[in-house]
């Protein structure tokens, strides 16, 4: 019965969307049929991938630098032989459990030309008021500052999970060999913890690659990304469901491509146990 | 020698560790700051202690409005997810099948789809059913999406159980039924609490699936989505938001630290 379920609820639209991606099925009365069109179209206008190629950098930035960060924090909880390390844990990972929409709230109240930070610095005279940094809000950098802040208590965890695991006797043998911490760490703990690392890559780069919630609201036009796109393609100003359909396929093709070849990395029982 | 970590990068590591946890509570408690200012705007300099912004959205009802179709669709989409969860857990544990492998990706697959995606596709299968759009379309699609994560959690806990518990029950005579309500049901409970809590906060707060299939009336974060276009709205919105983000934090820990105690208990 679960399985009948996600059949149709899950399938069968996907199965759909993809239908109308090749004209089977038309938002408009008229012509039907089979056609590559729309993804000939898609491949050759350049638009849509100039801006798919976008969101791949701007997520490849987010998951890489919340990974360096992330890393360094699951290493003093599962190896510094801390007491309280759960707790801390549980203290790291508890925003990501909260809504939100509210956490990116918060940073539109602080970004914006009238927020918490530019009022702060006109109220101290360091800029003069009328003269905002506008650059904070409506911009990639808020579209990857606040990416990163919403996905960077949730890496920690495979990260930790890997490093725990870690059979510590493994280092002391290396210390008795007479390896230098950093080459313990080079050697042994960092490909040891690897597996964790690009488990916490995807688990970020793949939701920010088709993000458009956190881009509508605190990304302007420059932080448009392809998420958005579809979005408005499906909207109400001028549909396009045909062409829509594509760019959703074409997503969905490189995020399914992307978890089969990871797969091995991917396991979220693992995470999910602990 | 520790080979782990030197004293001194403990010490920088705890320092790091700090700094990153300022970072991330830092905006809520920006916030909660900025809920009892007394301004129309949440600019400094602060202009005085107020609880005005609380009052206003505590008798605004369409916000109240928007909480309670939130708490109806987290409701039942939760318990709709966690008794197809349950199902499925025992079907993957239990018991032996074709396909088996087969039907765990499908199971847990969408943990990696786009929202932005799923979302589209349900609005063109209810737009070519001919279904109109409204909180059982949310309901169903939030179904979907909890589905797995039920499953993550309840699927462990059945395998720490001894199944040689079912094959007595059943060796004494109780039906598949009986022995699901007397052994298996009361053993995995704390797995099912969670996974229903679990299955409650992601609804309650989802926002890009429901986008695509809500009808007129609406949940509480497509409410909130709207108000953030209106700044008049906003004090009254960080009011709101420091309620929900204390309660959510409250509910969190707590759940987490109820879960291990009961785990420790049940063994």
């Amino acid at each position: 019965m679960p399985l009948a379920w996600l059949v149709v609820f899950f399938v069968l639209p996907i199965a759909i969307v993809a239908a109308y991606s090749f004209n089977v099925y038309s938002l408009y009365p008229g012509q039907h049929g089979f056609t590559l069109g729309a993804w000939s179209s898609f491949i050759h206008s350049g638009v849509y991938l100039r801006l798919f190629w976008k969101s791949v950098q701007m997520s490849l930035i987010v998951s890489a630098v919340i990974v360096v960060l992330a890393y360094p924090l699951a290493y003093y909880l599962a190896l510094s032989g801390t007491k309280r390390k759960y707790v801390l844990l549980l203290v790291l990972i508890a925003p990501f459990l909260t809504s939100y929409l509210l956490r990116v709230l918060a940073w539109k109240v602080i970004l914006g030309d009238e927020g918490v930070i530019n009022s702060f610095l006109f109220w101290t005279g360091i800029r003069s008021p009328g003269h905002p940094i506008s650059a904070l809000l409506y911009s990639r950098f808020a579209v990857i500052l606040v990416l990163g802040y919403i996905w960077l208590p949730f890496v920690a965890l495979p990260i930790f999970v890997s490093l725990e695991s870690l059979d510590r006797r493994l280092l002391e043998a290396a210390g008795d060999l007479g390896a230098s911490r950093l080459q313990a760490f080079r050697r042994v703990t960092l490909p040891l913890s690897l597996p964790g690392v690009i488990a916490a890559f995807l688990f970020v780069f793949i939701p920010t690659l088709g993000e458009f919630v956190t881009p509508s609201l605190v990304g302007g036009t420059t932080g448009y990304m392809y998420g958005n796109q579809i979005v408005d393609l499906f909207g109400t100003g001028f549909p396009d469901w045909e062409t829509g359909a594509v760019l959703a396929i074409f997503l969905l093709l490189v995020v399914t491509i992307l978890t089969v070849v990871f797969s091995r990395f991917l396991q979220p029982r693992q995470v999910a146990t602990d | 020698m520790d080979v782990a970590i030197s004293n001194k990068g403990a010490w920088a590591l705890r320092v790091f560790f700090l700094l990153v946890v300022v970072f991330l509570y830092a905006p809520i408690v920006i916030l909660l700051i900025f809920s009892f200012n007394n301004s129309d705007v949440p600019t400094f300099p602060l202009s005085g202690f107020t609880f005005h912004w609380y009052r206003e959205f505590a008798s605004n009802s369409d916000l109240r409005g928007a909480l309670e179709t939130s708490a109806i669709v987290a409701s039942l989409s939760s318990l709709g997810a966690v008794v197809l969860g349950v199902m499925a857990s025992l079907a993957l544990t239990r018991r032996v099948f074709r396909g088996k492998a087969a039907a765990s990706a499908l199971l847990l697959s969408p943990l990696v789809i786009p929202y932005v995606v799923f979302g589209i596709s349900l609005l063109l299968l209810f737009h070519q059913l001919g279904v109109q759009r409204g909180l059982l379309t949310v309901v169903i699609g939030h179904i979907v999406i909890s589905l797995p994560y039920t499953i993550l959690v309840i699927v462990p806990r059945l395998e720490q159980i001894d199944s040689s518990l079912e094959e007595a029950a059943y060796d004494l005579g109780a039906s598949r039924l009986r022995t699901f309500r007397s052994i298996t049901l009361p053993l995995i409970l704390p797995a099912v609490v969670s996974a229903f809590l679990i299955a409650f906060t992601t609804s309650f707060d989802e926002y890009a699936v429901a986008s695509f299939v809500i009808g007129t009336r609406v949940t509480f974060p497509i409410y909130l989505y709207s108000a953030l276009r209106f700044p008049s709205q906003l004090p009254q919105v960080i009011a709101v938001a420091v309620v929900v983000l204390l309660v959510s934090l409250v509910v969190v820990i707590g759940a987490e630290l109820g879960r291990r105690t009961a785990e420790r208990r049940v063994g």
